[in-house]
């Protein structure tokens, strides 16, 4: 018997309504994504790419159709709940980093735990441990703004694999960073999905990303292609 | 611990912004004090004013207060020696001090006026009126005072009008106790100043014995019970009301009708100055936060994400409002305690209010009370302030937060 798929959709779709305008931005999207998966979720700008993750990192609700994570249909599920599920399963790197200014390096990385309640000695362990991981320790009290673009994203992936994610949602992860950067940070992703055996749905245009990715999902006008 | 660290580093983030909050908070806080202190110090003065008059605990007969006397002293106290001897073997009680209140008039032979008379026990009298009575020339009555020589202290407006000065003789004319007229030569011991100009132009004050040879009686009008402190008032009146029910008992409240109306004026003065205060901090923290707030907007969009709860990320910004009202309190408690000693150092004057000659200490008495007072308000506005605006502005949704520019 196979296990359970992290992440499911059936017939999933995402209408807006601005007065007396309707705009459809999914449409009956039936995806599966197994554990441990690095896809990639490719297709032009308003493809729906930014709206199929948002619901899918549980930040944002589809309006058709259901979504299952971890097996469990999350229709009608309240926001706390949502919150706690992202708390203690989702991880999220974004295109602009989004590190907290005024917290240090391994404050940010902190976070995730400290939100975990989890006891401070074992998280400093686990943030030394990813700061050597992610090769930044001698950045360890640094601000986020004394450090560059690819120190800040990889920053991001160490925030959002400390407290071992079952999903990863990456929005545009290599947008902002230049070619030799940007190889690294998609060499340290796919390292690091394989070593924590995360799920990984990553947006992006960058075809580099996608053909490391061992699975494509094409959006084109809200459907799959 | 970890959230009001995050808190105060979040209020360092623009210092400028953070130095002004704090620095309205602060003076709000020291308005708060100084207004209070110097209402407080006004109050207490007041209050001293009040009782030294008339004493703390005021012992009459019974019909005293109530009805209309015939003739002069028909409802005074009999023996009173002996009420006050055993009156003041209580601890609490520093003097039990008769007193014959009397009018009539008062003649330097080409002249006659009318006078409001109190015949006093100088011994103690003299000793709890304090700084309430400023003599303004010779000196105040002596218990030693010869039954034949009687001596007599006038205000100064009388003395004006009659032109008399100390040393000139005075004749008293009033009714005794069997309705008939009589009359005492007394002779000027002093002239002094209530620090009302009506009453210097009546009042005059003379030795127990005095009075009652004048009045030809053996008895006093009422006999005052001076405390050690104000506040044992209402306990001592109910043990002498227990020990002695056949008389009748007031307190200095019920003639306080001057501290009453200051205390209702400046209770609405301060109160209202309060509340213009607190709405100012409580914008101002408000004006802040929102700030704040709009500045980190995807931050909090982040923050949520991850999986901070929306209570959590207001939570965050309440006690970034804690710090903001710590730092103003502490910094407006060490203002206001350096501006009430300032007063104290200077010793600044305030004009004669409506009614009265003297001027008085500008000075500023901050209760421990009122610091804690101040300090609970003003923490508490910065905290309401602040977990209104980030309640109203964090609820905006994750993603719509993620995209704010």
């Amino acid at each position: 018997m196979g296990t359970a798929p992290i992440l499911q959709t059936n017939n999933l779709g995402k209408t807006y309504h601005t007065g007396d305008i309707t705009y459809q931005a999914l449409k009956n999207i039936n995806l599966e994504l197994a554990k441990g998966a690095f896809a990639a979720l490719v297709g032009p700008s308003g493809s729906g790419k930014s709206t199929l993750l948002n619901i899918c990192g549980l930040i944002d609700t589809c309006s058709e159709g259901e979504l299952l994570f971890n097996g469990k249909n999350l229709k009608g599920v309240s926001n706390l709940e949502l919150t706690n599920i992202r708390r203690e399963q989702l991880g999220f790197i974004f295109q602009g980093f989004n590190l907290v200014p005024i917290m240090s390096i391994a404050e940010n990385i902190e976070y995730p735990l400290f939100l975990a309640d989890m006891p401070v000695k074992e998280r400093r362990i686990r943030v030394a441990d990813m700061l050597e991981r992610v090769g930044l320790t001698r950045f360890a009290k640094n601000l986020p703004d004394n450090i560059s673009g690819g120190q800040k994203q990889r920053v991001a992936i160490a925030r959002a694999l400390i407290k071992r994610p079952s999903l990863v949602i990456a929005d545009e992860p290599t947008a902002n960073l230049d070619t030799n950067t940007a190889s690294t940070i998609i060499d340290l992703m796919h390292h690091m999905s394989r070593e924590f055996n995360s799920t990984f749905i990553i947006a992006t245009h960058d075809d580099r990303m996608s053909s490391r990715c061992d699975t494509e999902i094409h959006l084109v006008d809200g459907e799959l292609q | 611990m970890k959230w009001l660290k995050l808190a105060y580093a979040n209020v360092l983030r623009n210092k400028r912004r953070t130095v002004i909050t704090i620095l309205i908070t602060a003076i709000g806080m020291t308005s708060l004090l100084v207004g209070g202190g110097f209402a407080n110090f006004t109050y207490q003065g007041l209050r001293e004013m009040a009782a030294r008059d008339s004493g703390h605990v005021i012992i009459s007969h019974k019909n005293f207060v109530d009805k209309e006397e015939e003739v002069p002293m028909q409802y005074g106290i009999d023996n009173y020696q002996v009420l006050a001897n055993e009156i003041r073997k209580n601890k609490d009680i520093r003097f039990a001090l008769p007193r014959i209140e009397f009018s009539g008039l008062i003649s330097n032979g080409d002249k006659s006026s009318i006078f409001l008379g109190t015949g006093v026990d100088p011994a103690g009298e003299f000793k709890v009126k304090g700084p309430f009575l400023t003599m303004v020339e010779g000196s105040v009555l002596s218990r030693r005072e010869k039954l034949d020589e009687p001596k007599v202290i006038i205000g100064k407006g009388m003395a004006k009008s009659m032109g008399v000065s100390v040393g000139d003789s005075l004749t008293l004319m009033g009714t005794t106790t069997e309705g008939s007229l009589n009359a005492l030569d007394v002779t000027i011991q002093g002239i002094m100043t209530t620090g009302v100009p009506e009453m210097d132009k009546r009042a005059i004050y003379v030795n127990i014995q005095t009075a009652q040879a004048l009045l030809q009686t053996e008895k006093v009008s009422t006999l005052s019970i001076y405390l050690r402190s104000t506040d044992d008032t209402d306990a001592i009146q109910d043990y002498l009301q227990a020990q002695h029910p056949e008389y009748g008992y007031q307190t200095w409240l019920v003639k306080a009708f001057y501290y009453f109306g200051v205390k209702g004026i400046y209770d609405r003065i301060f109160g209202v100055l309060g509340v213009v205060i607190l709405i100012m901090v409580f914008f101002s923290i408000s004006n802040t936060v929102s700030m704040s707030v709009l500045e980190r907007t995807r931050e909090i969009g982040t923050l949520r994400a991850m999986g901070t709860h929306q209570w959590e990320v207001v939570r965050g910004f309440t006690l970034e409002g804690l710090v903001i009202g710590s730092f103003g309190s502490v910094l407006g408690t060490i203002l206001g305690f350096a501006i009430s000693m300032l007063f104290h150092v200077l010793d600044l004057q305030m004009p004669p209010p409506p009614g009265r000659s003297d001027s008085y200490p500008l000075a500023i008495d901050i209760p421990l009370v009122l610091y804690g007072t101040a300090i609970l308000m003003s923490i508490t506005v910065c905290m309401v302030a602040a977990w209104l605006a980030a309640r109203k502005a964090s609820s905006k949704s994750i993603v719509e937060a993620l995209t704010h520019v």
